[in-house]
Parts: C-alpha cells; sequence; structure tokens
C-alpha cells in the first residue's frame, strides 16, 4: 500500500493519486489503532492468567507436591518472572506459532487450536454469508416495498429475532430436521478434505442458526440506510433520466446504502463468535470455541489464553478487512 | 419523568411495562410464588405433560417446569442488573471522564474501549470463569465490562454536543466547577438516552445472561434458571420436543418487552441515534476530537 503512495504512478491522473493515497493513509491508521488494540487486549489476555487464585504448578502436580517440587515447577513454566517479562516472552513464542502446552494433556496449545480453527472457519464462515445473503434480499425487498405488507413483515420478523437467543434457533432446527424429519445430522462435524457434502450437511444447520440474529441486524440496517438512499435527489434524478430500476438500484442507490450495513457486520464478527460457543456446545462442534470452554472447566488456563488471543486476532484481522473495504467502497468515508 | 409519562401513553409501552412487572414480582417473590419445589424430583411423573399436579409438565428427572421457570426469574433478573449495574458505571465515568480529563487519557479511554467491543462476550466470560472460578459475579462483572462501551460512547456522543452549548460555556465563565455543570446542565438532558440505551442494554444482557447459563456459568446448576432449563432439556428432546419452547418463550416475552420500552422512550423523548460501534478511523462515525481540544 505504501509503496503505490510514495510513487505514483506516472500519467495517472492527480485526483486519482490523491485518492489512492488517502485511502492508504487511512488504512495505516486503521493499522496503527489496530496495533494498539492487539497489544492491549493480548496483555489483558496474558494477565488475567496471572490473576487466578489457582497455582497452576500445584494444579497439574496434585495433592502430593512438595514446595521444592512447585518451585522447580513454576520455573519451568516461567512462572517467577515479572508479568512483563513474562507476556512479551509470551507473545514472541506466539509469533513463532508457540502458545505453550496444556497444564493437563501436555498437547501444544497452537496444535489443539490449528485443528479446531477449520470448523469456527466453517460455520462463521457460513453464517456470514448466510446473514449477508438473507439479510441483504430481506432488507433490499423491504426498502423497495416501502410501507407495504412486505415491508412491515420483514420489521416484524427482526424485532422477534432480536429477543431470541441465537442458540435457542439451534435447537429448534435440531427438533425439527433431526428429530422429526431425520434429514440432518443433528451434530457432529467430518472435515471439508474428507467428504465436502458431508461437511455441509454437518455445518448448514450450526451456521444458519447462528446467521439469523446478524441476518435481522443487516436486514434492518440495509432497509433503513437504503430508504433514505432511495429518497435522495441524485435516485430521483436518475429514475427520471429513464435508468432502469434495476440499474438505479445496483449503481446508484445500493452503492451509498451499503456503508451502515457493512458497520454492521464490523460489530457482527464478534457477535458470531460469541454465538459459536453455545452452538458448537449443541451440536457438538470440536471448535475453538468448545475449546475454551471446555479448558474452561478445567481451568486449563495456557489453552484458555491461546484461544483467546487466536479469537481476538481474528476478529481485529476481519475488522481491519472490513474497514479497509468500507473505506474504499463507501463515498462517505473516501472524503 | 414527563418523557416516562408520554412514553407510557403507547399502548406497546403499557403492556410492556405490565409483563416486566409481572417479571419484577416473580423475581422478587418467586421462591414463595412457586406451586412446588424447583429442586423437588417427582419420580413417578417424569416427562410428563401439562397436567393439573404440574401446571407445564415436568422435565426429564421430574422437576416441575412452572416452579422453575418461576424460581429461575430471579438469578436471570439479577444477573442482568448486575451486568447492566457494571456496564452503566464503567461506561459512564470513562466516558463523561473522556471529555474532561486530557487528550492522554481521552486517546487511552478510546482504545480500552475499542478493545473491549473485539472481545466476544461468551468466549471472554468463558475464558474469564476459567481463570477466575465459577461464579455469578466474576461472570456479570465481565459482561457488564463488555457492555460499558456501549455506555461509553453514547454518554460521550451526548455530552459532547451539550458541553459546546453556550450555556455551558457561560457557566464556565462565572467560574463552575465541572462537577456544577455535570449535575446542573449535563445530567438531566443525558438522562433519557441513557435509560434508553440501558434498556437496550438489559434485553442483550438478558440473552448474554441466558446463552451463558446454557453453558452452567455463573448460577450453576440444580439452581433454576431458564438457560440451565434449556440445556436440561436438550438431552430429553426426542421425548419432549416441545418443552424447550416454554423457557424459550418466556426469554423472547421478556427481552421483548424491554426492546419494547427502549422504543417507546427513544420515540417520545425524540432522541438523536448514536451509533456505538467500534472507531473506524476515517469513517463517518469517529467522534471528532477537536471539541475537546480547546478546552
Amino acid at each position: 500500500m505504501s509503496a503505490v503512495v510514495a510513487v505514483p504512478r506516472p500519467g495517472a491522473a492527480v485526483a486519482e493519486t490523491r485518492w489512492l493515497s488517502g485511502w492508504a493513509r487511512k488504512v495505516l491508521r486503521m493499522l496503527v489503532t489496530t496495533a494498539t488494540v492487539f497489544l492491549i487486549t493480548s496483555f489483558g489476555t496474558y494477565a488475567l492468567g496471572a490473576l487466578s487464585k489457582t497455582n497452576p504448578a500445584a494444579a497439574v502436580l496434585g495433592e502430593t507436591a512438595t514446595p521444592a517440587d512447585i518451585t522447580r515447577m513454576n520455573h519451568q513454566f516461567g512462572l517467577d518472572r515479572p508479568l512483563v517479562v513474562q507476556y512479551a516472552t509470551w507473545l514472541g513464542h506466539a509469533f513463532t506459532g508457540d502458545l505453550g502446552t496444556s497444564y493437563f494433556t501436555s498437547i501444544p496449545v497452537a496444535a489443539s487450536i490449528r485443528q479446531a480453527l477449520p470448523v469456527d472457519l466453517g460455520i462463521t464462515g457460513l453464517a456470514a454469508l448466510f446473514a449477508v445473503l438473507i439479510g441483504g434480499t430481506a432488507g433490499i425487498a423491504a426498502a423497495l416495498n416501502g410501507g407495504g405488507r412486505l415491508d412491515r413483515s420483514v420489521t416484524a420478523v427482526c424485532s422477534v429475532l432480536s429477543t431470541i437467543p441465537g442458540f435457542v434457533m439451534g435447537i429448534v432446527l435440531i427438533v425439527v430436521f433431526s428429530a422429526t424429519l431425520r434429514i440432518l445430522p443433528a451434530g457432529g462435524y467430518v472435515s471439508f478434505g474428507t467428504d465436502p457434502v458431508q461437511w455441509f450437511r454437518c455445518l448448514l444447520m450450526p451456521s444458519f442458526a447462528l446467521s439469523l440474529t446478524l441476518a435481522a441486524h443487516v436486514a434492518r440496517q440495509l432497509r433503513t440506510s437504503l430508504v433514505a438512499t432511495l429518497r435522495e435527489n441524485y435516485v430521483v434524478g436518475a429514475t427520471v433520466r429513464g435508468l432502469s430500476r434495476r440499474r438505479v438500484l445496483l449503481r446508484h442507490a445500493l452503492r451509498n446504502a451499503l456503508g451502515p450495513a457493512l458497520g454492521i457486520l464490523t460489530v457482527g464478527v464478534p457477535a458470531l463468535l460469541s454465538g459459536s460457543v453455545p452452538t458448537e456446545r449443541i451440536f457438538n462442534l470440536p471448535g475453538v470455541a468448545l475449546l475454551t470452554l471446555q479448558s474452561s472447566e478445567r481451568h486449563d488456563i495456557p489453552v484458555i489464553q491461546g484461544t483467546l488471543l487466536v479469537t481476538v486476532t481474528t476478529v481485529l484481522v476481519c475488522n481491519l478487512v472490513l474497514g479497509a473495504l468500507l473505506a474504499r467502497f463507501t463515498p462517505q468515508a473516501r472524503r | 419523568m414527563r418523557t416516562l409519562r408520554r412514553a407510557l401513553r403507547l399502548r406497546s409501552a403499557r403492556l410492556s411495562a405490565v409483563v416486566l412487572a409481572v417479571v419484577a414480582v416473580a423475581a422478587v417473590f418467586g421462591h414463595w410464588l412457586a406451586p412446588l419445589d424447583p429442586l423437588a424430583q417427582d419420580s413417578a411423573h417424569v416427562l410428563s405433560g401439562p397436567s393439573a399436579g404440574h401446571l407445564l409438565g415436568t422435565d426429564g428427572i421430574g422437576r416441575d417446569v412452572l416452579s422453575r421457570l418461576v424460581a429461575g426469574t430471579s438469578s436471570s433478573i439479577v444477573a442482568t442488573l448486575e451486568a447492566v449495574g457494571t456496564a452503566l458505571l464503567v461506561g459512564i465515568v470513562l466516558g463523561i471522564g473522556s471529555l474532561w480529563l486530557g487528550r492522554g487519557y481521552e486517546w487511552a479511554s478510546l482504545r480500552f474501549v475499542d478493545s473491549l467491543q473485539t472481545l466476544p462476550y461468551v468466549v471472554f466470560v468463558v475464558a474469564v470463569v476459567g481463570v477466575l472460578g465459577n461464579g455469578l459475579t466474576q461472570a456479570m462483572l465481565a459482561i457488564g465490562l463488555l457492555y460499558s462501551p456501549i455506555f461509553f460512547r453514547v454518554s460521550r456522543a451526548a455530552s459532547l454536543a451539550l458541553l459546546r452549548a453556550q450555556y455551558v460555556e457561560a457557566a464556565e465563565l462565572f467560574g463552575a466547577s465541572r462537577l456544577w455543570i455535570l449535575r446542573t446542565h449535563l445530567w438531566s438532558k443525558i438522562l433519557p438516552t441513557i435509560a434508553v440505551t440501558a434498556a437496550q442494554a438489559s434485553a442483550e444482557c438478558l440473552l448474554a445472561v441466558q446463552s451463558l447459563s446454557f453453558l452452567g456459568i455463573g448460577v450453576q446448576p440444580p439452581a433454576p434458571t431458564w438457560g440451565g432449563m434449556l440445556a436440561d432439556d436438550l438431552s430429553f428432546l426426542a421425548q419432549q420436543p416441545w418443552a424447550p419452547f416454554i423457557p424459550a418463550l418466556t426469554i423472547m416475552i421478556t427481552v421483548g418487552a424491554l426492546n419494547a420500552i427502549a422504543d417507546a422512550i427513544s420515540d417520545s423523548a425524540d432522541l438523536p441515534v448514536v451509533d456505538s460501534s467500534p472507531t473506524q478511523p476515517g469513517s463517518v462515525q469517529e467522534v471528532p476530537d477537536a471539541a475537546v481540544a480547546v478546552r
């Protein structure tokens, strides 16, 4: 990005160069904010472990451990050094792909996470896709129908959806499609590489259930901003000039109404990851969220810290990409 | 107060107020109102449908569903109030402080709030509980902390506009202290905004609390909770597929009532919409720093 800014293409229009550098500058500022936020959250994640009252060495060694054993174990885990030093070491190792080992299973944390991560990427990715497709279609349909029966029913469905905890939808789907109709598996996971069809069958219900709350938000937001945009003079002007309804919607209105809806997705990523904990519990999916839950029950601190770090990093990367897209494609943010 | 009275003129608001009153009564007197002991197991009537003895039937180990529903109200409400209270306190103190305590503090508090908003709340609470031990207080403080950014941004944005008003400037020129300005000029004007946000946050926190109690975090089984009842029903879906709908409907009605109250207050107070999503540099929602730089 910065290379483009430093050496403008010869012959490129002046306005374009300025716009490019403006966008690059914005992305650069986002990167700085993201890096700061990453440092704060990762330190918080590490410090959380230090707040723990249970001594990991004592927990691992059991009740028969002598104080000398515990001191040796503490030294082995590096728990006798100052917190900031421990944090720096931990983060440094994390960047090389080493997140320590579980206190209980002695399996490297990074290995467990690497095994579990595709599950989460699968369900949250599909859920985001469903949310955009369902929410987008419903929002556009409602806005075009402004005030009509379709508009009112979309609004009503959205209000109802926002009162249901996401996981309840999962239970409803299991009741209908697994317990009654017996056409979809009620749980379990098959990797994409093994059997793509079975993979999709396993992830269909969880990701659909997960997506609905977000889809309602997207629909509501898109409807509001699209209704406002459709009233703008340039849209009326384009219609008067005789452009087709489809062209006015796609090229003029939608592009300008998309910003707020994309903004909702920024908030939606943490919401999806949050919802994936009960969802993975219900559908018995071996993802990072379930790993966090299981290690939380065992007070397995290195695993908890590792999963939290990975989760936060996922959110930050998604927000950065969405923010960059937002700055690139929405005219309000481009200025 | 006037706003509240105007809001209650709406039919949806009155209905919601009645629902919330019923929930409040169940929360306070639930343990006396429950027809049967919510923990007692009636082994003769396991997984029975609604009957005269058990109005809403029994669950998988013969406990009375209605009694568990009524007795579980208080823990849901107490948990939600704890979380929203924490969020209110942390958010408003940090938010109003960010306008007065200088640019360094402002920058730090904005980044801190951004950091909180990157944390998925269930994952975070699960992690906190894993480290500090499972308990209602830990879980609710953690949730409250994660919901504080909403109050931070709302109180900050609402006060930012007010602080630029001429009468505030005049009061400052007359030598009024910041606390005096906060009490006299700011507080009454940002209160409706905060009330709406609090109602919305309560709805969201109530949902979050149900997700957590479903996972056995916060209030732990066998103590009755709505989310916990859903978790228990999950094992008996084949025999009693309709059972989860009872706690789910209770949650939906309560959350719906809170949302309706929030809408009614915000409609009748005619409040500006405040964006509470994380800071996106360059996007329109960023609050300009200029106003603060001047002071």
